[in-house]
C-alpha cells in the first residue's frame, strides 16, 4: 500500500546482513552447547558466568523491537515525550537492582512461579503466576512480530504480513525443533550487535547533518519523494507544500471533493480524512503542520495525549510507572539472575545492565530527531516505526547508505530474534510444565500453539505503534509480578491469599484495559488515560489487594517465614558452608524432578533430545525449570 | 569482581552439632571463604531465637535503607521534569546551544545520574553486608 518504501532499491546487503546475524547466532549457539556435559560441570558453569557476560546477555534479551525501532518511531511521531519509555525501560533496572536482584538470587528460585510457590507455599498460586507469565509474554511477543513485519517491509518491500509470518515460522520451528536456544553467549553477542547496529549509523548520520546544525530541529528541512508515492491521510491533516506540485488526488482537498489531477500551490492545504494524494517522483515531501500535533509541541517532555495538560502529565507518570516497575517483573528476564554466582554478583550484573541499556538508549533519540528533520515523508505514509531502518538510505546516498541500512537491518533482526525466542521459550515452558503434562511433546506443542496465536495477533496490529504495545506488556507486569516480588521479598506478612488477590485484580484489570485499548475503546479524555496507561491505577490496585488480602489472612503466613527471610537476605558468605549461593529449585513433585532439573542439554534423556535450554559456558537448566531457560 | 575482604572466622568454628541442613539442590564447590565450611553459619544464628530474628530485622532494615537512599533521588529525578514542564510551559521550547533542553535531558542527560546511583547502590549494599558480618563476628 505505502508505495513509498525504500524497498524499491534492491537491498541485497540488508538481506545478507540479516542472514549473517542468524547464521552467527546459530553457530555460537552450537559451539556453546559443547562446553558443558555433566551435571557437575553444568552447575559449576552456572556460578562462573562473569557479571559483564551475564549483563550483556540480559541486555541482549531485554532490548527488543520496541527499543530498536519503537522508541525512535514513537518519539518521531508523537514528540520527545515518548523518550520517557526509554528512560523508564532503563530506570527499571535501578529498581530491580535495589530491591530484587540479590534477594531473588539468594532465594535460588529460577522462575517467578518458582518464587511464588517457594515463598508462599502454594501450588495454586504457582499456577496463577504461570497464567500471568503467559499473558505478559504474549502481550510482549506481539509487537516483536509487528516489528518484523515493518522491517521486512522496509528492507525488502512487499506486504506487512510477510515479515510477521517469516518471523513466526523461523522462531517457532527453531524452538520447537530444539534449535535457537538463546543461550547466554548468544544473547550477549546479540546485545553488542544491537548496540553497534544503532550506534554506528546514529553517529554517522549526526556527522552528516552537522550542516545545517541541529538548530533547525523545529523546522523540518524539505526532502523529496524518491519515487512516485501514494500518501494516505487517515485523519484530516494540514500539509505545507514548499513548491507547487501536481498530484493525483482522491478525496477532499481544501474542502472540495477531488478525483484526478490537482495542482497544489505553495503554502498550506487541508486534506480531508480518508483522502489520498499521489506525489510524483522528485517532488518535495510536504511538511506536516501543527494541526496534526507534531508541530511546536513536539519537543514537550510530556507524552502526547488528547486532553488537558493534567492528562498528559498523568499519562507520562503512567508510562514511567509501567516501564520502571514492569522491568522488575519480566518473567523471561528474571530467569537470567539465576546464572549469577551469588547475590552480590547479581547486584553487580544488574548495575552493568543499567549501564549497557542506558548506553543503548542514547541512540534512538538521535534517529527520532533526524527522522523529523530529514524524513517527514514517513509521517505521511504512517511508517514512523521504520525510521531507524529508513533513515540511513534517505540521508546517505550510494554504497555508504546501503551499508548503514544493512547494519540497522541486522540489528533489528537481532532484536526480534533474541527477544521473541526468549519469550516464546518462556511461554511454551510455562504452559507445558505447569499446565499441560511435562515432556518434549508438550513443550513442542505449546511452542507451535503460541507461535501460531501470536503470529495471528501480530497480523492484526499493523497500525499500532510497537512501543505502545510493549508499554502495555510492561503495564501488566508492573501490576502483577512487580508487587509479588517486592512484597514477597520485603514484607514478611505477605500471604498466598494476598498474592492471589493482587495477581487477579492487578493483572486482570491491566490485561482487560489493554484488550479494551486494542479493541479501540478510549480514544480520548479520561478513558484514553485509564485504558491506555492502565498502570497508573492498576499498580496501586495490585499492591493494595496484596496488602489487604494478606492482612485479613494472617494465619496463612508461611510457618517457615524466618527460614525464608534468612535465605532471601543473608549474604551467602555468612551462611554455613561458606559463600556459594543456594539453589532453591522448587521441589515438590517427587524425585524425578531433581534429576531432570540438573540434566544439561548435552545429556539427553532416554534417547530423546532435551526439551529445551542448553548449557554453554552458561548455566542453562533443562527440564522442569522451564520457564525461559535459554 | 574485586576481592571482598573476608570477615575473620569466628571462634566457634567446628561447632556444628544439631544443625539442620538448608534445603538446597546442589551446590558448586565454595571458592572463597573455604576455611569457613563446617562453621556454623549466620543463617543458623538468625533462625535460632528472638535475638536472631532481631538481627535479621536489622539487616533487612539496613538493606532497605540503602534501597530508599537510592530510589528516593531516582524518583525525584524522574518525576520532577514532567512536573516542571507543566508548571513552566516554556520549557518545551527551551533550547541550549540550539538543542531542545528536553532532548538533552531525555536523550542523554538523565542516564548518567541513574547509572551512577546504580553503582553507588552496589557499593552501599555490599558495605551493609560487610558491616553486618563484622557485627556478628564481634558478637
Amino acid at each position: 500500500m505505502s508505495s513509498w518504501t525504500i524497498a524499491d532499491m534492491a537491498a541485497p546487503l540488508s538481506v545478507g546482513a540479516v542472514v549473517l546475524v542468524t547464521v552467527a547466532t546459530a553457530f555460537i549457539g552450537m559451539r556453546g552447547m559443547r562446553i558443558a556435559r555433566t551435571p557437575a560441570d553444568f552447575m559449576v558453569a552456572a556460578r562462573q558466568v562473569p557479571p559483564l557476560l551475564n549483563a550483556s546477555a540480559i541486555s541482549g534479551e531485554y532490548l527488543s523491537a520496541a527499543s530498536f525501532l519503537g522508541i525512535a518511531g514513537l518519539a518521531m511521531l508523537e514528540g520527545l515525550g515518548a523518550l520517557w519509555y526509554a528512560v523508564g525501560y532503563a530506570a527499571g533496572y535501578l529498581v530491580l537492582l535495589a530491591t530484587v536482584a540479590a534477594p531473588l538470587r539468594r532465594f535460588g528460585a529460577y522462575t517467578i512461579p518458582d518464587f511464588a510457590e517457594g515463598r508462599l507455599a502454594s501450588p495454586r498460586l504457582r499456577r496463577w503466576a504461570t497464567v500471568m507469565v503467559l499473558v505478559i509474554c504474549g502481550f510482549y511477543l506481539i509487537p516483536q512480530f509487528n516489528g518484523a513485519g515493518i522491517t521486512l517491509q522496509a528492507t525488502l518491500g512487499g506486504p506487512y504480513w510477510v515479515g510477521v509470518v517469516v518471523l513466526g515460522v523461523v522462531v517457532t520451528t527453531g524452538i520447537a525443533s530444539g534449535g535457537m536456544k538463546g543461550i547466554t553467549v548468544v544473547q550477549a553477542f546479540l546485545y553488542w550487535v544491537k548496540l553497534t547496529a544503532i550506534a554506528v549509523p546514529a553517529i554517522v548520520l549526526v556527522m552528516v547533518v552537522t550542516h545545517p546544525p541541529l538548530a533547525s530541529v523545529e523546522l523540518p528541512a524539505p526532502t523529496t519523494f524518491a519515487h512516485a508515492t501514494l500518501v494516505r491521510f487517515p485523519d484530516a491533516t494540514r500539509i505545507d507544500v514548499t513548491r507547487a506540485v501536481t498530484v493525483t488526488a482522491s478525496g477532499t482537498v481544501d474542502g472540495r471533493r477531488t478525483r484526478g489531477v490537482l495542482v497544489l500551490h505553495r503554502g498550506g492545504h487541508t486534506v480531508g480524512a480518508g483522502a489520498s494524494l499521489r506525489f510524483p517522483a522528485g517532488s518535495p515531501a510536504p511538511g506536516v503542520s501543527a494541526a496534526t500535533g507534531v508541530g511546536g509541541s513536539w519537543s514537550s517532555p510530556l507524552l502526547h495525549l488528547d486532553g488537558f495538560p493534567g492528562h498528559r502529565l498523568a499519562a507520562t507518570y503512567g508510562v514511567l510507572l509501567a516501564t520502571v516497575l514492569g522491568a522488575v517483573g519480566l518473567p523471561h528476564i528474571l530467569v537470567r539472575f539465576y546464572t549469577n554466582r551469588d547475590g552480590q554478583a547479581a547486584r553487580r550484573t544488574t548495575a552493568i545492565v543499567l549501564l549497557l541499556v542506558s548506553t543503548f538508549y542514547l541512540f534512538p533519540a538521535v534517529f527520532a530527531v533526524l527522522g523529523r528533520m530529514e524524513a517527514p515523508s514517513l509521517y505521511l505514509t504512517g511508517q514512523t516505526d521504520s525510521v531507524v531502518l529508513a533513515l540511513p538510505r534517505i540521508m546517505v546516498a550510494g554504497l555508504g547508505g546501503e551499508l548503514l541500512a544493512a547494519l540497522v537491518a541486522a540489528g533489528a533482526f537481532a532484536a526480534f530474534l533474541s527477544t521473541s525466542s526468549g519469550l516464546l521459550i518462556a511461554m511454551a515452558g510455562a504452559l507445558s510444565h505447569d499446565i499441560m503434562g511435562r515432556g518434549v511433546r508438550a513443550f513442542q506443542g505449546s511452542a507451535l500453539l503460541f507461535g501460531a496465536l501470536v503470529t495471528t495477533a501480530g497480523l492484526l496490529v499493523e497500525s499500532v505503534p510497537i512501543n505502545i504495545l510493549v508499554g502495555w506488556a510492561f503495564a501488566v507486569a508492573a501490576s502483577s509480578f512487580c508487587p509479588l516480588l517486592l512484597l514477597g521479598i520485603w514484607w514478611p506478612r505477605l500471604t498466598r491469599v494476598g498474592a492471589m488477590w493482587g495477581l487477579a485484580l492487578g493483572g486482570g484489570a491491566s490485561s482487560l484495559a489493554v484488550v479494551a485499548s486494542l479493541a479501540g475503546f478510549g480514544a480520548r479524555g479520561w478513558p484514553a488515560l485509564l485504558l491506555g496507561e492502565p498502570a497508573i491505577w492498576t499498580v496501586p490496585v495490585a499492591f493494595a489487594a496484596m496488602v489487604v488480602g494478606s492482612l485479613v489472612t494472617p494465619e496463612e503466613v508461611p510457618a517457615n517465614l524466618t527460614d525464608l527471610l534468612v535465605t532471601l537476605h543473608l549474604p551467602e558468605h555468612l551462611r554455613r558452608g561458606g559463600r556459594d549461593g543456594g539453589d532453591r529449585i522448587i521441589h515438590r513433585r517427587g524425585p524425578d524432578d531433581r534429576e531432570e532439573q540438573l540434566r544439561p542439554a548435552g545429556a539427553p534423556r532416554a534417547g530423546k533430545r532435551p526439551e529445551r535450554g542448553t548449557c554453554s559456558g552458561a548455566p542453562e537448566l533443562t527440564g522442569t525449570q522451564k520457564e525461559g531457560s535459554r | 569482581m574485586s576481592a571482598r575482604p573476608v570477615p575473620p572466622v569466628p571462634a566457634e568454628t567446628g561447632a556444628v552439632a544439631g544443625v539442620v541442613p538448608v534445603r538446597q539442590a546442589i551446590r558448586a564447590p565454595a571458592r572463597r571463604s573455604a576455611d569457613r565450611s563446617g562453621a556454623p553459619g549466620m543463617d543458623d544464628v538468625l533462625r535460632q531465637d528472638d535475638y536472631g530474628r532481631v538481627l535479621l530485622g536489622s539487616l533487612m532494615r539496613a538493606q532497605l535503607g540503602a534501597t530508599v537512599s537510592v530510589l528516593g533521588p531516582a524518583i525525584l529525578l524522574l518525576a520532577l521534569y514532567p512536573l516542571l514542564a507543566v508548571l513552566i510551559p516554556g520549557l518545551a521550547r527551551a533550547q541550549l546551544a540550539g538543542i531542545p533542553v528536553t532532548l538533552l535531558v531525555l536523550g542523554g542527560g538523565i542516564y548518567p545520574p541513574l547509572v551512577g546511583l546504580g553503582f553507588w547502590y552496589v557499593r552501599r549494599a555490599e558495605r551493609v553486608e560487610r558491616r553486618f558480618g563484622e557485627l556478628l563476628d564481634d558478637r
